[in-house]
């Protein structure tokens, strides 16, 4: 059953010193409330935050934002998947209304990224990966994804130089977005020179550390009365989550899973344009790969000449600036992809616009596939 | 340190992590590492702990500058994809002495390296790494 998007809010991706996490919560969440006409009839908040007990210091965070927020009384939820976090929040809203628990539900993601040092985040974000074993190991947020770009360079034999045009991509999309946190043109030859994080990672292969918050009201359609888009369906699965158990690591199996679950509840043939999860750029042509929209070894050379480009000859991926250039707050970034292109479908992003943008498809998932989340949004 | 990991993280995982013991499904024959509940592959509980070999081909491999906090007296970090037949490890790697002697298909073995110091308790803690085998030849 199709769930619908009403009201929309966003902030600009970036290092907000002066706004608590709970700030950034209110700002879009007030937004998003103004336009669906007031709090009214809003009967479930569900947050989605990976980090708040860490950078905030803050456990309940969903309880504490309501009250924050004018919303007391109001039945609130944190909901966790680590990156995968703001759209495992608008699949838990979805079942909430469908299952007629709730009518009106407000989805706030919201993260603070910057409260202390980078070395604290990188800490931090390394709980993203099995912590079995690598919580022993220094290795950081960058270690695993620089294994598998290593890894995915030598099986295909494609050279650095050649994935260096997704993060070139991604800040030409993002120079045009208002929400994105690098909002300037890098040229590709630009990506191998800049400072080495994990090699072969540079630090313009990484998505930079940043705050940020978006927020979606979801109404069914017994109460809704202007949808910007409609949420068709939403898949999950869960993967192995570590390239070393994964017999083929260069395919993400849960993605794949989730991805065939989504195909057989919905028809998703012809999709206008995608917000994918590009955390590191290698995470790119693996996803774009594992849902065959390209060739295995082959995503780099077509994002190369262009055709995942605007005007391009296949759907366009991540019209935002994708989680490389707009950024990724962590728990925040499923709902900016969902409210990015819930703004897209009604032809209002004020970003890169797709001309007559239907049906777009949103991919998030947590690390390297621990959990993966696909959703359809189409026009109403 | 890697994280603040406590004492008694390192007793329970003494068996996988000081000895390389992975397990090994009874049902379909596949080989994991570090020990799970069940089959990460197949589901089923009937496993065997083994003694996984101590030495394997690098795979891949990434030096790590943009290390964790605390961390960064032992930067840069090298961290490696090893391949021991029967299955495969992810490991920090070590007595690594220029970085370009680090190559895919190179022999690396599991040695035990101190990895973290506890100055409160005067606990040192241990784990096993793997270094290139040829260096020491």
């Amino acid at each position: 059953m199709a769930v619908y998007i009403e009201g929309v809010g966003l902030t600009k991706v970036g290092r907000h010193y002066s706004l608590s996490i709970k700030d950034l919560a209110a700002q879009t969440a007030f937004n998003a409330i103004e336009q669906v006409g007031g709090p009214e009839g809003i009967d479930y908040l569900i947050f989605s935050s990976a980090l708040a007990p860490l950078q905030d210091n803050q456990l309940d965070i969903a309880g504490y934002v309501s009250s924050y927020i004018g919303l007391r009384g109001i039945r609130a939820l944190n909901v966790e998947a680590g990156e995968a976090s703001g759209l495992a929040a608008i699949a838990i809203a979805k079942s909430l209304l469908e299952s007629h628990q709730a009518d009106k539900v407000l989805v706030i993601g919201a993260e603070k990224l910057t409260e202390y040092v980078s070395s604290k985040a990188y800490k931090q974000l390394q709980m993203l990966y099995d912590s079995d074993l690598r919580s022993f190991y220094n290795i950081g947020f960058a270690g695993d994804a620089a294994l598998l770009m290593r890894l995915y360079m030598n099986t295909y034999n494609v050279d650095r130089e050649t994935l260096s045009y997704w993060p070139a991509l991604m800040h030409s999309n993002a120079k045009e977005n208002p929400y994105a946190m690098l909002r300037f043109a890098i040229k590709p030859d630009k990506v191998s020179k800049s400072q080495i994080l994990a090699d072969p990672i540079t630090l313009l292969d990484a998505y930079p550390i940043g705050d940020g918050a978006a927020a979606v009201v979801v109404s069914s359609k017994d109460v809704v009365k202007t949808p910007l888009v409609k949420v068709t369906a939403i898949e999950s699965s869960t993967g192995l989550g570590g390239i070393e158990l994964l017999d083929d690591p260069l395919i993400f199996d849960s993605l794949l899973s989730a991805y065939r679950k989504l195909s057989s509840i919905a028809d998703i043939s012809q999709i206008d344009f995608m917000e994918i999860h590009d955390s590191f750029t290698i995470v790119a042509p693996i996803i774009l790969e594992s849902i065959g929209l390209a060739e295995r070894g082959k995503a780099p050379e077509l994002i190369a000449e262009g055709h995942f480009s605007l005007n391009g000859d296949k759907p366009l991926i991540n019209p935002s600036g994708g989680l490389k250039a707009r950024g990724h707050p962590i728990g925040a970034t499923g709902v900016y992809q969902v409210a990015e292109s819930a703004l897209q479908i009604s032809g209002e992003f004020p970003g890169i616009k797709v001309d007559n943008a239907k049906r777009g498809l949103v991919i998030s998932l947590n690390g390297l596939g621990s959990n993966s989340y696909v959703a359809l949004l189409e026009g109403v | 340190m890697a994280m603040d990991l406590s004492i008694s993280r390192f007793w329970r995982k003494k068996v996988s992590v000081y000895r390389l013991y992975g397990s090994r499904c009874k049902a379909c024959g596949k080989v994991h590492y570090p020990p799970k509940k069940a089959c990460p592959y197949c589901g089923s509980r009937d496993l065997e702990l083994i003694e996984l070999p101590k030495r394997g081909k690098l795979l891949s491999y990434t030096t790590i500058y943009a290390v964790p906090e605390g961390a960064r007296p032992k930067s840069p970090v090298y961290f490696g994809l090893i391949d021991l037949g029967i299955t495969k490890v992810v490991a920090e790697l070590t007595d690594v002495a220029d970085k370009n002697s680090l190559k895919e298909g190179i022999e690396v073995e599991a040695v035990l390296r101190r990895t973290r110091e506890d100055r409160d308790s005067g606990l040192i803690y241990y784990l096993l790494k793997f270094r290139p085998v040829m260096v020491h030849r």
